[in-house]
C-alpha cells in the first residue's frame, strides 16, 4: 500500500485545508489552539512510537529532546533572527538537530543495555537537561523562558504545523515499511535472533534514536513558538509519559495511531473539563486510568500495528 | 572537620530512609523483574494513613514513645495494605505480559497515586502530627546528636535485621529466594508463587511505611508529591547497589545518602536532582549490574 497514491495525497490536502478553513472562519482561538496542540502532540507521539513501537527501545526521555528543541530554537530566534516569525522553521531545524545530537549520545549506550534499563538511562537524560536549563540563567532558569516569537495568525501557524505534521508523518512512515524499518521489525522480535541473521542491531537502533530524537526535538520547538512561553517545569517527567500515552493508546507500531491517538487524548480532557477536580490537571488522572485499562484489556492498543490506510 | 562530621550523621539518617526504600524496589524486582514505580507512592501513602490515624485518635498532641509505635504500626499496616492492592490489582493481571507493559503499568499507577493523592488530601502540604519530642542528645564539639537521627538509625537497624531473618531462615523467605533465583522450577517444588509474589510486595510496601514515618518525623510536611525526590535517589541506590541484591541496595542507600549530603552541603544543591542520574548513568555503562548485583546469563 502506498501512502503517496496520488489520489490520497489530494484527498489528504483538501480535507487538511477543508479542516483549516473552518477552524479559522467558523472556531474560536480557544479551538484553534487545540488543533495546533493535536498536531503538536502527534508529532511527539510519532517519534516516540519510531523508536517504542518499531524498534522496541523504550524510551521515557523524550520530554529531554523536546526541551532541547524547543530551547534551542527559543535562543536562535532571540539572538541572532531578531524575533522574525518566518525563521521559525529554520530555527525549529536547528533545534531538531541539536536534539539528534542528544538522541545520537543517548543512543551509545543503548547496545549495551535493554528494556527498563535503557528507559532509565533515558528518563535521567531528560531530567539532566531539565536540571540543566533550570541552572541556566540565560534562559531564565526556573523562571522559564518568555516571550518567544510566535506564529502571526492561526492560518500560518496551521499551516506550518501541518507541514511538519506531514512530513513527519511521511518520513517514518516510509522508514517504517523500508529495509530499514523491516531490520527494526526484526529487532523488536527477537534482537538475537536479528543479530543472527547479519542485522547490524546497534547501529540500526542508533540510527533509530536518530529520527525519533529529530523529530521530537522538531515537536518540541514548535510547541515553543506555539505557546511563546517554556520553562523546565513544562519538560519534566509527566511529560514524557503524556507521549508515551499517546503512543500506547494508538498502537506501538502504528503511525497513523498514534495520530489517532493524539487526537483523542487532545479532546478527550477538554471534554471532560466539567468534572469537579479542585484545580488538577484532569488529565493526570484520566490518563493513567486508561493506561493501567488499557494494559489490562488491549495492550496492543487501539490499531496494534496496523495502519488505516 | 565539624561540619564533615555534621554532614556525615545527616547523610546517614537520609542513607537510611534511602536503604529501607530501596530495598522494597530490589525486593520487587528480584522476583519479578520488574521497576515497581509506584513504590514511591506506596511511601508516600503510608504517610498519609499514619496521618489520618493519629489524627483521628487524636495522639497528635501527646508524644511519647508509644505513639511513635503506633503511627510507625499504622503507617506499615497501611503501607503493606496499598501495596498488597496494587500488585493485586494492576500487576496480577499482567504477569505473562511482556516487560514494556508492565512497566508502562507501573508508571500508570504512580501518576495515579500522586494526582489522585492531590484530589483525595489536597495539594498543600499537611503537618504531619508530632510522634515524639526531638531533643539534642549530646553535643560534642559542636556536632549536635538529635534523638530523632538515633531513632532513625536504630529503627533502620532493627527492620534490617529482621528483613536478614525473615528471608534467611524462615520457610517463607527461603520459597522467596526460590521464586527469585527460578521462578519457573520454584512452582513444582510446592511453592505458591502468587501467594510468594504478594507477600514480597507487601513486605517491601511494609518497609517504605517505616521509612515514610521516619522522614515525617524529621520533616514533619507531608504531600501527595513527598515520593518522587525520595523515590528516584531510592531507586538509584537500588542499581547503584545491583538490583536484585538486598546488601547492595543497603549500601547503595547509604552511599547516595552520604553524597547527596556532601553536596548539599557543600554548595551545589541544584544539582542534587540531576546528581543521582548522572551517577545511575554512569554506573549503569560502566558496571550494569551494580556494585554487587550478579550477572544474569542470558539463554537462547
Amino acid at each position: 500500500m502506498n501512502f503517496m497514491a496520488k489520489n490520497k495525497l489530494v484527498l489528504f490536502v483538501i480535507s487538511f485545508i477543508v479542516i483549516g478553513v473552518i477552524c479559522q472562519f467558523a472556531l474560536n482561538s480557544y479551538i484553534q489552539a487545540l488543533v495546533i496542540s493535536f498536531m503538536i502532540n502527534a508529532i511527539m507521539a510519532l517519534s516516540l512510537n519510531f523508536i517504542t513501537g518499531v524498534a522496541n527501545q523504550f524510551s521515557l526521555g523524550h520530554a529531554g529532546f523536546m526541551a532541547l528543541g524547543a530551547y534551542t530554537s527559543a535562543v536562535l530566534t532571540k539572538m541572532f533572527l531578531a524575533d522574525q516569525w518566518y525563521f521559525i522553521p529554520v530555527t525549529a531545524l536547528a533545534g531538531a538537530i541539536v536534539a539528534t545530537a542528544a538522541g545520537y549520545l543517548v543512543a551509545l549506550p543503548s547496545f549495551k543495555l535493554r528494556g527498563d534499563y535503557l528507559a532509565i538511562v533515558t528518563m535521567g537524560f531528560a531530567e539532566i537537561v531539565r536540571v540543566l536549563f533550570l541552572n541556566w540563567d540565560y534562559v531564565g532558569g526556573p523562571r522559564g523562558f518568555n516571550a518567544i516569537v510566535k506564529w502571526p495568525d492561526f492560518s500560518i501557524s496551521y499551516a506550518m504545523t501541518g507541514f511538519f505534521l506531514f512530513i513527519t508523518f511521511l518520513v517514518l512512515y516510509h522508514l517504517k515499511i523500508s529495509w530499514f524499518g523491516r531490520n527494526l521489525w526484526a529487532l523488536n522480535e527477537d534482537e538475537i535472533a536479528a543479530e543472527v541473521m547479519g542485522t547490524p542491531i546497534a547501529k540500526n537502533k542508533r540510527y533509530a534514536f536518530l529520527f525519533s530524537s529529530f523529530f521530537a526535538g522538531l515537536g518540541g520547538a514548535l510547541f515553543g513558538h506555539q505557546l511563546g512561553y517554556i520553562s523546565p517545569a513544562s519538560f519534566g517527567f509527566l511529560m514524557s509519559v503524556q507521549i508515551l500515552i499517546f503512543a500506547v493508546l494508538g498502537g506501538l507500531g502504528s503511525m497513523s495511531g498514534s495520530v489517532l491517538a493524539a487526537g483523542i487524548l487532545t479532546a478527550l480532557p477538554e471534554v471532560l473539563r466539567s468534572l469537579p477536580t479542585g484545580g488538577i490537571d484532569i488529565r493526570m488522572i484520566v490518563f493513567p486510568i486508561l493506561l493501567i485499562l488499557l494494559m489490562i484489556l488491549r495492550p496492543q492498543g487501539l490499531l496494534g500495528r496496523k495502519e488505516l490506510f | 572537620m565539624q561540619e564533615f562530621l555534621q554532614h556525615t550523621l545527616n547523610g546517614l539518617s537520609f542513607g537510611s530512609v534511602y536503604a529501607l526504600i530501596a530495598l522494597g524496589y530490589t525486593m520487587v524486582y528480584g522476583i519479578l523483574a520488574m521497576i515497581n514505580f509506584a513504590h514511591s507512592d506506596i511511601y508516600m501513602m503510608g504517610a498519609f494513613g499514619t496521618f489520618y490515624f493519629i489524627n483521628f485518635l487524636k495522639l497528635g498532641e501527646s508524644p511519647s514513645p508509644i505513639t511513635f509505635a503506633i503511627g510507625l504500626l499504622a503507617a506499615m499496616l497501611f503501607s503493606g495494605l496499598v501495596g498488597f492492592l496494587v500488585e493485586k490489582l494492576a500487576y496480577k493481571p499482567l504477569r505473562n505480559s511482556p516487560k514494556m507493559n508492565v512497566l508502562i503499568t507501573a508508571i500508570g499507577v504512580s501518576i495515579l497515586f500522586e494526582f489522585g493523592g492531590q484530589i483525595v488530601f489536597g495539594v498543600n502540604p499537611k503537618s504531619f502530627p508530632q510522634l515524639m519530642v526531638d531533643a539534642e542528645i549530646f553535643n560534642f564539639m559542636d556536632i549536635s546528636v538529635r534523638l530523632l537521627d538515633i531513632i532513625i538509625y536504630l529503627v533502620t537497624i532493627i527492620s534490617l535485621v529482621s528483613l536478614s531473618f525473615l528471608i534467611g531462615k524462615t520457610q517463607t523467605g527461603r520459597a522467596m529466594q526460590a521464586v527469585s533465583s527460578r521462578p519457573d522450577m520454584a512452582p513444582l517444588m510446592g511453592i505458591n508463587i502468587n501467594k510468594i509474589i504478594s507477600f514480597t510486595f507487601v513486605v517491601g510496601s511494609v518497609l517504605a511505611g517505616v521509612a515514610a514515618v521516619l522522614v515525617a518525623m524529621k520533616y514533619p510536611k507531608i504531600d501527595p508529591m513527598m515520593g518522587v525526590k525520595i523515590g528516584t535517589s531510592a531507586f538509584v541506590a537500588a542499581v547503584f547497589g545491583g538490583i536484585g541484591s538486598l546488601p547492595g541496595a543497603v549500601l547503595g542507600g547509604y552511599i547516595l545518602g552520604l553524597g547527596e549530603y556532601y553536596l548539599i552541603g557543600y554548595g551545589a544543591s541544584t544539582y542534587k536532582e540531576a546528581l543521582s542520574f548522572m551517577l545511575l548513568i554512569l554506573i549503569l555503562l560502566v558496571k550494569p549490574t551494580g556494585l554487587m548485583g550478579t550477572k544474569a546469563k542470558e539463554k537462547i
